[in-house]
């Protein structure tokens, strides 16, 4: 059953490290705050994904509770920026 | 091969898929309220679906603690179906509140409508 995974690994690596690096280009020459804020939101929901299936590759129960911390962050961002660019505060 | 894993792995797969269309249309497509779409396809379709084909997958192996990382998988990816759609829309409300975008439509039906 090891060899499943390690072939599933060798299939997904290229298509999810891809991802993560255009996210990042976005992320960095975004021209506005919501495109930059949008691209890192994607980027931590699939590093999240990532994180679970390499919990099943390293067979650790460390990096999924990771992955539900970041889940939870990504959404803290959206609502914390867009808090700021209506009201140009951040708070309750 | 059990059943279980089988499912698993072509959840992952198609997850991966999405996940690189959705990076390829928001690196091309041109402003922000179009970018959204491509955001849903690589959130919903690049980390909803592989965390439930990780649920499946974990339970179709037999790794130790594969209860705890299959259950923890499937709380995730209910998280993420929750959290992602949310998000963008409070952001997308935030962008057109505060005009921080620019874009040029054709028509405008709701600024026409507010006069």
């Amino acid at each position: 059953m090891s060899l499943g995974v390690v072939t599933l690994m060798k299939v997904i690596l290229p298509l999810y490290v891809t991802a993560i690096i255009l996210y990042t280009i976005r992320a960095i020459k975004g021209p506005t705050v919501p495109d930059i804020i949008l691209a890192v939101d994607c980027m931590s929901f699939d590093i999240a994904a990532f994180m679970a299936i390499l919990a099943v590759y390293f067979k650790s129960t460390y990096l999924i509770t990771g992955a539900i911390i970041l889940a939870l962050w990504a959404y803290l961002l959206d609502v914390y920026i867009a808090n700021h660019l209506t009201k140009k505060e951040v708070g309750a | 091969m059990s059943i279980l894993f089988t499912l698993g792995a072509i959840l992952i797969t198609i997850g991966g898929i999405c996940d690189l269309f959705g990076a390829i249309g928001l690196l091309k497509f041109p402003n922000f309220y179009v970018r959204l779409h491509a955001a849903t396809v690589g959130t919903i379709g690049g980390a909803a679906v592989p965390l439930f084909g990780v649920a499946l997958l974990a339970l179709g192996t037999n790794i130790p603690n594969k209860y705890t990382i299959a259950g923890a998988s499937l709380i995730t990816g209910i998280i993420v179906l929750l959290a992602a759609p949310a998000g963008s829309t409070a952001l997308a409300y935030a962008a057109h509140k505060s005009n921080a975008v620019e874009w040029k439509p054709k028509t405008d039906h709701l600024k026409e409508a507010r006069k």
